[in-house]
This record gives structure tokens, sequence and C-alpha cells, in this order.
């Protein structure tokens, strides 16, 4: 679908690409802008996503939604390509494109034959600076945002729980404030805020280039020489001050009773660490809840599904590609009607006890196999590479750090998991959230 | 864990260096054939294969039966318990997985090429081997309930059952691929071994392979998972879908948003004509950014955030689908314009330009098929499940060439007609 809006990433960046045979290239524009390029040969196919370093978390209090109206405008012609030229160019070709906006970037991508990489880079360049929007674009695509808005969030009684759970769990952070906006912000966001948000923002420094596929090198340089590097960067990188979130210090339940509601489900999201901050440690507790919570061959689905039948479903994933705070997500269905706490004590008191008796070494090789095969498997496609090198970088990983990210995994010791895992079980910025009838 | 490792597999071979992708027709002692890529990319292996039958096979007042079989693949089989399968899974890269649709049950596998062994073996023990403990459908049952129910909450997955209900006419199509709550619970462990032994059957499996494997070996593995099941004779029972109902059905629900699916007639798979319907609804509705649906509903009036319509072809019959969702009292003025398109495109048809877009859009999408191996070897296995023909790849271009403009127009005076259309409509619309 168009357009997607990024509530919960679900890419596990644990999985990455190393181990890379062929690393990827890259090098820097004069204007600051850095490009990758990841060869990959098995088709005539290129897949080029260009990220922006910046999401909704540079909205002005107020306007929030506004990176993503305007990630939905740049899709509305430039002097040179107008209107829906550049979509009509990409289908006519068979390429595919989309783009999507989350709370730390925007990105937009494309994937065609590669006959066409010398037009698909002169568009992409010409949107950065030389949008014609017009108040009608601008007046109809608020119409369609709001249509989005309804249909993701308001007819869905089970995001608008997550929407301020969220809201609740970041008090201070822009993680607090939805992608989309709040509805009310949304309708006040005028012509004027689009044009002076794209013109502060949309610069070479603020992006990165990442080309996958069937690529020449050396054409690459050339061609983003030519189409970026003619574009004068703007002022100052899109950067934000440091805000941080105070400790909650209560307990937070949050409920959601509907009458369209038909299954009960269980919530709980934490702020934890991140890669950002933290590599090592995040990636001790992904492998680490990567045990406990993920899949039907976790922990918890085995104590709790499968051996005391409580639930009909637990499950959970650490987020932790974020320039702020990362977040730990855990969902359950219980088998019988039983309160939030009732549940969060249930699952607690099992997180406790795997920790303590049922991390094995054995569990813990297994789980560094995976590890490793999962880096293979996500090799398999154009798209995928492009996309884990463009989140980890713009998030402020380095091409270094996932140089050496097979190396970081195998320091990796069980005590540096368990430790992980017990801090977030001492952990006590979350809020509980029930869907209710 | 009970494991017996197998002996067959001792020989090695070198890799070819070379990257040239090359599509091979083969058939295995057992008589299975099959289509293989072998691909030294990556040291992986990828396999999609599908059996024809699918849900609408599920019997009256057991339906959802198909799709908690195939849920049940991975909950104990012979040598394995339910939770050793699923480590012995997680350990060795292996990814396996089923799915029931109405025509057809498919599956995907996945491998990496040093436990390649261990993956068929697994693979192997699901097709042939499966126990269905009782424990496990019970546990199974309460999860597809608790799936149902979490559907039965979203409006847009009640719009499109609700769809699918009142639209076929026959009651056997229209059922819920998943059952509903009340045929969930007449479902018993017979039942179920029942359509697991009817269900896979060999003369009705078509199966693509992409990666790091040679042919011969891919031939014996392929003979070690499927050349034990049975052959029986098949006859397709989705014929005509004659009876489709027309007009619209209001169901209400309290919601700021109204979702609206609606259907006629359309083409199957094997119909001559299919690509050419296919070509005409890339231009109504199919093509995403360029649709005339898309661009009139969302593009010039705001009315939508998504809008879409597109060919859901069965084998011999199909329906043409279509959805938005729109603010409640924009509902009535959606409708509208979606039929001003349809009779548009019966008595105008498409122009010239919009089918030379369409010509370059099709033939240049192809190569996108052939970035992973998974997806080529979908594409290997559903060109044979439709019978395509071994010079399909080299015909296509041909077929997208030979589309006449006045043929096309002809098909869709022929095709669309909006007094057919069927609306379901699921909220609180101002009609």
């Amino acid at each position: 679908m168009k357009f997607v809006l990024l509530i919960f990433l679900s890419l596990y960046f644990s999985a990455s690409l190393s181990n890379e045979q062929a690393p990827p290239h890259s090098f820097n524009l004069k204007n600051g802008m850095q490009v990758v390029v990841i060869k990959n040969k098995r088709a005539p196919v290129i897949a080029q996503m260009i990220w922006y370093n910046f999401g909704s978390g540079i909205e002005k209090t107020g306007k929030s939604g506004l990176a993503h109206f305007m990630e939905h405008l740049m899709f509305k012609g430039t002097r040179k390509f107008p209107d829906s030229y550049y979509s009509n160019y990409i289908s006519k070709i068979g390429g595919s494109e989309n783009a999507f906006t989350s709370y730390d970037y925007t990105a937009y991508y494309q994937v065609f034959p590669k006959s066409e990489l010398k037009k698909m880079m002169k568009m992409e360049a010409d949107r950065m600076t030389n949008l014609t929007l017009t108040k009608e674009n601008v007046k109809i695509e608020k119409q369609v945002i709001l249509e989005e808005r309804f249909q993701r969030i308001e007819s869905d009684p089970s995001s608008k729980l997550d929407e301020s759970m969220r809201s609740i769990l970041f008090p201070n952070h822009y993680y607090g404030r939805p992608i989309i906006g709040w509805r009310h912000e949304i309708e006040g966001l005028t012509y004027e805020d689009v044009l002076s948000f794209y013109k502060e923002n949309y610069k070479p420094n603020n992006a990165l280039l990442v080309l996958s596929g069937d690529v020449d090198l050396e054409k690459a340089k050339k061609l983003s020489k030519k189409y970026f590097g003619k574009i004068r960067k703007g002022k100052q990188e899109s950067k934000l001050d440091k805000i941080t979130d105070p400790d909650l210090n209560t307990n937070i339940f949050v409920k959601m009773q509907h009458s369209t509601v038909k299954q009960p489900i269980w919530k709980k999201f934490y702020r934890t660490t991140s890669y950002n901050s933290d590599v090592n440690n995040s990636i001790a507790l992904d492998m680490g809840f990567k045990m406990v919570a993920s899949g039907t061959s976790s922990l918890l689905y085995e104590n709790l599904v499968e051996e005391k039948k409580i639930f009909s479903v637990v499950g959970g994933y650490f987020q932790g590609l974020t320039k702020g705070e990362g977040n730990v997500y855990l969902y359950a269905i219980p088998n019988e009607k039983k309160t939030s706490s009732e549940i969060d004590n249930i699952i607690m008191n099992e997180f406790k006890e795997i920790i303590n008796k049922k991390l094995t070494p054995k569990r813990f090789e297994i789980e560094k196999k995976k590890y490793y095969f999962d880096t293979i498997y996500k090799k398999d496609g154009v798209l995928n590479p492009a996309q884990i090198y463009g989140e980890a970088l713009t998030v402020g990983l380095t091409l270094d750090d996932i140089k050496k990210w097979q190396e970081k995994v195998n320091n990796i010791s069980l005590n540096d998991v368990k430790k992980a895992l017990e801090k977030l079980y001492e952990n006590k910025n979350y809020v509980l959230g029930e869907l209710l009838n | 864990m009970r494991f017996i490792f197998f002996l067959f597999l001792t020989t090695f071979f070198l890799s070819k260096n070379s990257d040239a992708i090359q599509f091979e027709s083969l058939e295995t002692k057992n008589g299975i054939k099959f289509w293989l890529i072998e691909d030294k990319a990556l040291p992986l292996v990828s396999i999609s294969f599908s059996f024809k039958g699918g849900s609408i096979l599920d019997p009256v007042g057991k339906s959802g039966v198909t799709s908690l079989m195939t849920s049940l693949l991975d909950e104990g089989t012979q040598n394995f318990t339910a939770s050793e399968y699923r480590l012995f899974k997680r350990e060795n890269g292996i990814k396996i997985s089923f799915s029931t649709s109405k025509e057809r049950i498919e599956g995907t596998f996945q491998v990496v090429k040093p436990r390649l062994q261990e993956g068929f073996y697994l693979l192997h023990e699901s097709i042939n081997k499966a126990k269905f403990p009782l424990n496990e459908i019970k546990k199974v049952k309460s999860q597809v309930e608790a799936s149902i129910k979490i559907d039965n909450s979203n409006i847009s997955t009640i719009a499109s059952n609700k769809f699918n209900k009142f639209f076929f006419k026959d009651k056997l199509i229209g059922r819920n691929t998943k059952g509903s709550l009340e045929t969930l619970v007449n479902i018993s462990r017979d039942d179920i071994q029942s359509i697991y032994r009817s269900s896979f059957i060999k003369n009705r499996l078509v199966i693509g392979i992409a990666g790091d494997i040679e042919p011969n070996l891919a031939k014996k593995y392929v003979d070690y998972v499927f050349g034990d099941l049975p052959s029986k004779k098949f006859i397709n029972p989705i014929s005509m879908l004659e009876d489709l109902n027309k007009g619209m059905k209001i169901i209400e629900m309290k919601t700021p948003q109204t979702t609206v699916v609606f259907g006629q007639k359309g083409l199957g798979r094997k119909d001559k004509e299919y690509f050419a319907a296919r070509v005409i609804n890339y231009v109504l509705g199919g093509g995403g950014f360029q649709s005339r649906l898309y661009k009139e509903i969302r593009e010039a009036n705001g009315l939508v955030y998504s809008i879409y319509s597109y060919l859901l072809p069965y084998e011999y019959a199909g329906v043409i689908v279509g959805g938005f969702q729109t603010r409640n009292q924009n509902v009535g003025k959606t409708i509208e314009k979606v039929k001003t398109e349809w009779n548009r495109i019966k008595t105008e048809g498409i122009t010239k330009i919009e089918l030379q877009n369409a010509k370059t859009y099709y033939k240049g999408s192809f190569s996108r098929n052939f970035t992973s191996t998974l997806s080529i070897a979908s594409l290997l296995m559903i060109v044979q499940y439709y019978d395509l023909g071994e010079d399909y790849f080299d015909k296509r271009d041909l077929i997208i060439d030979n589309l006449k403009l006045n043929e096309l127009n002809n098909l869709a005076k022929n095709l669309f007609d909006s007094e057919t259309l069927f609306f379901m409509i699921v909220g609180e619309p101002k009609i």
C-alpha cells in the first residue's frame, strides 16, 4: 500500500548484513550527501532509496503530521516533471515506488530496470528542490491524509490504544506524538507550513542515497555527482536538541473499551536502550528478548501457551533502531478473562523464571546460529539490504558498526544477555494497555 | 530428540561460478515434475509448492478444516513434538509455512545450504507424518478463534467477509477460509486427519525451486518429500460463478469512516482473455497511482486514502473486486464516482496511450520477480499451476505485444457492467 506509516517497525537490525562478502561502497558528495552502493547482480534491477534524516520529530509544537503530509506532497510534480509525471513514468517502465515516514526519518524508494538508473536519479534529485506545489494540491491532500488517519487510527480501537499508550510512555519526547499527527493539528496545517518545511529540510546534507542491485559503482558516482552534487547544501543538518523523558514513577494502565472489540488483547510498552546509545547492550537485549518472546519457539510461548495453557498467544519484540530511546513491545491473549495486572504478574514471574533457570547455554547457541542464518536470508533481494543500511545509518550507526556486526554478535556472552534481560525486568518505565469490549 | 539422519546425501558439488539464470524442467523417479532455477548467489534454497484443492473442499458444516489442518502441520509429527519441531526449525534456520486459500494449499520452504538435509527432513515430516495431537488441536483452535474475533473487530475484514458471504450466492465459495466460531467447534480430529489424507495428492502438486541446489539433488529431495504421496483424480469444483449478487447491502456499525467492498463477475485465469482483462483493470483500478479510480477519487477529490480494483481469478471462473474507505458523509458520492468510471471503461474503453503504458508496465515489471529466490520460486510455481506453458517466459512479451486496442475495448464492453456491481457497505453511511 502506498505511503506506509511506520508505527511499529518490524525490521530486526540484529539480523543484519554482517559477514558481507562484498561490503557496500560509500562516498560523500561535496554538499554533504552520503551515497551507499550495494551490489547484487542476480536480476537486472536496481532499488533506489533516499533517506532524509528527519521524520515527525522535527515538527514544531502544534504542527504534528507535517513531515508525513510533506511526504505525500513530494509526489505532486516539479517544473521539469509536472503533476504525476514521476509516478506515471515509473509505472510505464514497470517499476514500483513508495515512501514512508517515521519519527526519525522519511524515505522514498523505487525499484526499476537497471537501464533507467539515470532518469530515476535525475527525477529524485529534481524533487528535492523543485517541487511546484499549489494551494489546491495541499487542500486536497489534507483530505486524503485525514481519510488515512480515519482508516488507520480512528476506525481501529487497537491503534487508538497504541497511540494513547505511546503518548503516555513518552510524555516529553516526540516519540509520544503520532507520526500521522493529531487530527485537530492536521486540520490546521497550511500551505505556508508545508512550503517552509520543505525549503528548510529537503537538503542534500540531510539525505542519504542507497542504490542496491545491478549497479555499476563508477556510473553511480558520476550520476550522483551530476544530479545530486549540484544541489546547494542547507545551512545545517536538521538536528534536534536531545530530549529525554522523565521516569514514570507511577503505575499506568490504559484501557480502551469499545463495542466493536470482539477479542480482548493485553499489551505492554517499555522505554529501553537503543543501538544508537549502546550497540552491544542492544544486541544482547535483542538476542535475549528473542529467546524469551519471539515466535512460537520462544520460552514464554513454550511455558505459557504450550505448557500452562494460560494464553492462546503471547509474544513481543525489541525495536532499538531509534535516535532516542528504543522500545520493547509485549502482547498476550489470555484463554480466560483476567485483569491487566494479573496478566502482567503471570508474564513477569515467568520472565524471572526464564532468566534464572531456562536460558541455558544450549538455547543461547541455537539463538546465535539463528542470527547467523537470518543474515543470509536478509541478503536475498534488492530492497531489503537497501532498507537495512538506510535505516541503520540514518538513526546514527556507522558502516563500521555494520561491518563488525557479526564480530559483536560473537562476542556477546550468555551473561551479557541475562544482564540485559534483568535490566528489562527491573525497568519501571512501561505502560500497560487493555483492549476490551 | 527422536531424529534419524538419512543416508543418500554424500555427494558434493563444485559451484559453477556463473550467475546466468537458467530454468530447467525436471522430473523425478516417482514422476513428479518441477521447475528449477539454479542460482548460487547465496547459500540458500527456496521452494514454493501448491496442491490444488483448498478450502472449497471443506465439508458442509466444517468450514475451516483445511486451514486448521495446515496450521497443525508443525504441531507434532511422528518424530517431533510441537516444541521439538519448532526448536529444530529455529536452530537450523529453516522456514516452512503453509497457507490455505479457496482453491489451493500453498507452501513455502526455505533453508540455508549447510542445513539442506535437516530442512527437507522437517518438510518431509509435515507432509507425510503429521500427528495432530488432541492437545495441540485444542490450542490451535483457540488461536484461530482469537484470530476470527480479531477479524470481527476490524472493519475492513468485517466488510470483506460480509462481501464474500453476500456476493457469492454459492454458499460454498462464500465461506471464510478460516471457518467460523460455529463450524470450528464441529471439527474433530478425524475430520482433520481425513482432510490431511485427501489434500496432499501427488498429481495435484506443482513445485518451483530456486537457489543453490543442483538438479539431481533437487530431484532426490522432491521425491523424498513428495514421492510417496498417493495420486487421485481431481475436478476443480469452482465452475462458472453465474450466480452473483448485485445492488447493495448495508451493515450498520458505529464508526467515523465507512468501508465499502464491491465486485462483479470476472474471468478465470485459464480464460484466453484473462491477460487482456488484467490490462483493462490496470487502467481502471489496478495500477496503483496510475489508475483512473485513484486519479479521480483520491487525487482529484481527496475522498479516500486508498482505492483499488483487482481481478480475483480462480482456475475456470473469476470475479473483479474493489474497495475503499471514506468518511460516512461521502459514501454515496464515492460510490457514484466508482460507477461512473465503471461505465466509462465500458462505453469508451481505454485509450491508445493507456494501452501503451500498460504494455510497457507489464513488460518492465516482470524482471522484479527475479530479485529474490523466493519470488523466483513462486513465479515458477504459479506458471505451472495455471498451465501457462514451458515457453511462457519466452512468449510473454509477445502475448503483451499482440494485445490490440479494439479487441481490448470490445472485451471491456462485454465484461464491465456497473449494473451488475454489488456493494457491501459497513459503517454509518450517508447515501
